[in-house]
């Protein structure tokens, strides 16, 4: 009777242990749903390689008797886009990334007048009309003015019925992350080569050089571990009072600039690529530094030559795990770098690695979600194929 | 024979310069990375205190003792306070702590001793995921979700909350983001404890949940308890997400948990345009006052785990 008893609490334990174990499991696909949720719909060509801002364009076309040309519309038009036979130009209703309504331009075709426009900022040079843009405003002959908010129906019958079109403003899609993309790779590509070689050379002292038992050593090592427990946020004040300066002093940069956001980043990641590639040569039996040895070689020629060969796929694991810090590192970037989203992306300058970009039109007065949760969507990716990847090669390794 | 011998000598003379050339020069990134941390405390300290002085700020300097003690965290011109930023810390990251310690430390003990192996490899893998998403997608989480959550759970109490942003999210964002650290320290720990003291419990009668509860977290203590460290460590310092859900509150101590807070990284992070001037250099001192307190508490934590390990 007993017995039984002490069994059912036994049971009832093990019953909530299993449910308290589930809720990581819950949170992460909670915050899987939520991001796919909110920005899936988003995640197109167009957004990785748009302009993150809209350019305005205001076009005048100056025949403005008509053309008489008439143009037929493509095939596969669906029923809510019309067009203009006229101008050959296809119109179509559609909500934009925050949920306002626009027009957006399906198809122009390329004989189309509207391809040729006179840029009204800078006489010289043509803007086109194209798909993809959003149709703001249309001045037609006679002087009359079709908004967007008008619809793309009754935008398209004015059009067809003006006798000539005089203004036309238009601007193009933005909202893409072309920018923080470029920035982010530029970022990736800086960090590891700043950090690379000292990570890996200090690896290398400590395991294979560095007398044994030694005072300084151990305050070195101490000194290095130590790295790992200093919150990002810090890193970016390191950054912004040391490197900003040193890049600055040394190139025509003012402030942030992305030289010195991956210097901070180097030092953030230095610590990782320091223990993963001490482990590795950790993994590497005394044996192969005997032969080596034994045959004659120094022993530099057998740390680099033999040694550090087979502490690659060490070293490839420390890169991984970088690669998916640096693009989710944020607190330390808003400081090193900067904040504001760049289309044009110079080394020297501020732009926004993906994450800021998300910190960005997060921290304005309207969060943007759709937006933020298609860069997580992207985010996510790399990370998790990044870190799955570890994984493999370290089973690759033990086995 | 006697010119080979020479020959000899001066190859392994020539050999022993190289490997000492070598060494030197590995010495330099070495002792580069290891300077890192005086970098940091240095320069942070240079620019923390800046604010302080009247020789750098003139009139406009800040007064020191104020600072420390006063809870407004900024009267125009230049009166600043950060007494109650540290307490709200302090606060939040307790109440992440209390929240995700019981969590981790059953989780740990579901996937190291309660499940066949394949099903304990995904859990893992699930904490280390979870452990591998950036602060930044936990912030988006803890706007979009997160906060949603705080705001019904405050409405069933009659309580208001600006939206959600309130102290309760920010210790729920914080419990998930140190979850998994702990989580996988525990794990760590649990999986070290000897077979033999376990299988002994069970031998002596005792059922599985009693051995788990009573002899093998009892004996992984120590590491769960460097698990807790860690991650008390990594709530003091997290910044983007907190700063996110926490509202930056311009007085306090607040203590009601539906109320906007104010944590140093917030306080470090929210608002930044200039990059000159006091406002910015103020950051710094915020900054340094983080390490400090991260710092104590580290050393605090570590003495309480010597004399846990101590009675046991």
């Amino acid at each position: 009777m007993k017995k039984s008893k002490r069994f059912i609490v036994d049971r009832f334990y093990q019953f909530l242990i299993t449910l308290i174990s589930l809720i990581g499991l819950v949170v992460l696909i909670a915050v899987f749903l939520f991001v796919i949720n909110k920005g899936s719909h988003l995640l197109s060509w167009n957004l990785l390689t748009g302009d993150y801002f809209a350019n305005v364009y205001n076009g005048a076309y100056n025949d403005e008797t008509v053309t008489g040309s008439t143009f037929t519309a493509p095939a596969k038009l669906d029923e809510e886009t019309y067009f203009s036979t006229r101008w050959g130009l296809a119109l179509k209703d559609d909500l934009d990334k925050e949920g306002h309504h626009y027009i957006l331009v399906v198809y122009v075709d390329k004989d189309s007048p509207l391809a040729s426009l006179t840029d009204k900022g800078d006489e010289t040079s043509t803007v086109a009309l194209a798909n993809g843009q959003s149709l703001i405003k249309v001045i037609t002959a006679d002087n009359s003015i079709i908004l967007s908010s008008q619809g793309a129906e009754s935008a398209i019958e004015k059009m067809e019925e003006a006798t000539g079109i005089k203004d036309i403003v238009f601007s193009t899609a933005g909202k893409g992350i072309r920018g923080s993309l470029i920035t982010t790779l530029y970022l990736i590509v800086l960090t590891l080569i700043l950090a690379l070689p000292i990570g890996i050379f200090t690896a290398v002292y400590l395991h294979e050089f560095a007398p044994k038992n030694n005072k300084i050593v151990e305050i070195i090592r101490r000194l290095i571990e130590m790295l790992t427990g200093v919150p990002s946020i810090i890193f970016g004040l390191l950054g912004a009072a040391v490197f900003i300066p040193i890049v600055s002093s040394v190139t025509q940069a003012t402030g942030g600039n992305l030289l010195s956001g991956s210097l901070t980043l180097a030092v953030i990641i230095l610590p990782v690529i320091i223990s993963s590639t001490e482990e590795a040569l950790k993994t590497i039996p005394d044996e192969y530094r005997h032969a080596s040895l034994a045959l004659g070689a120094t022993r530099s020629q057998t740390t680099f030559k033999v040694i550090l060969k087979s502490a690659i796929p060490g070293i490839l694991s420390a890169v991984l795990i970088s690669i998916g810090r640096i693009i989710g590192e944020s607190a330390a970037l808003i400081y090193a770098v900067g904040t504001a989203i760049k289309d044009e992306i110079i080394i020297t300058e501020r732009s926004t690695s993906l994450a800021v970009h998300i910190w960005s039109i997060m921290s304005g007065e309207v969060p943007n979600f759709e937006l933020a949760s298609a860069i997580s969507i992207i985010i996510l990716i790399v990370v998790l194929v990044m870190n799955l990847s570890v994984k493999l090669i370290v089973r690759k390794i033990s086995y | 024979m006697r010119t080979n011998a020479l020959q000899n000598q001066k190859i392994k003379k020539r050999n022993k310069l190289i490997d000492q050339v070598t060494q030197t020069g590995l010495l330099v990134p070495s002792i580069l990375s290891a300077s890192f941390v005086i970098l940091i405390i240095v320069f942070i300290t240079q620019r923390g205190i800046s604010p302080f002085l009247p020789s750098v700020y003139g009139d406009m300097s800040v007064d020191f003792l104020r600072f420390i003690s006063s809870n407004t965290w900024f009267i125009h011109p230049n009166i600043y306070g950060i007494f109650f930023v540290i307490v709200n810390t302090l606060y939040v990251v307790l109440l992440a702590a209390v929240l995700a310690v019981p969590i981790s430390v059953f989780t740990a003990l579901f996937i190291a001793k309660m499940t066949p192996k394949p099903i304990s490899h995904f859990f893992q893998t699930v904490i280390e995921l979870l452990a591998a998403i950036p602060s930044i997608i936990f912030g988006v989480f803890g706007l979009g979700i997160i906060t949603n959550i705080v705001k019904n759970i405050a409405s069933i109490f009659n309580m208001q909350t600006a939206g959600g942003i309130s102290a309760l999210s920010t210790i729920l964002v914080l419990a998930i983001m140190i979850m998994p650290t702990i989580t996988l320290l525990s794990i760590t720990a649990i999986n070290a404890v000897q077979k033999d003291i376990e299988n002994n419990s069970l031998a002596l009668g005792a059922t599985k949940m009693q051995t788990m509860f009573k002899i093998t977290l009892v004996s992984a203590k120590s590491g769960i308890f460097a698990g807790i460290i860690l991650g008390i460590g990594r709530a003091l310092g997290e910044a983007t997400a907190v700063s996110m859900v926490a509202g930056n509150a311009g007085t306090g101590p607040d203590f009601n948990i539906f109320n906007t807070t104010r944590t140093l990284t917030s306080t470090m992070l929210l608002g930044l345009k200039e990059t000159t001037g006091l406002d910015y250099d103020i950051r710094f001192s915020v900054g340094m006052i983080l390490i400090i307190l991260i710092i104590v508490t580290n050393l605090l934590l570590n003495v309480a785990k010597k004399n846990i390990g101590r009675f046991s």
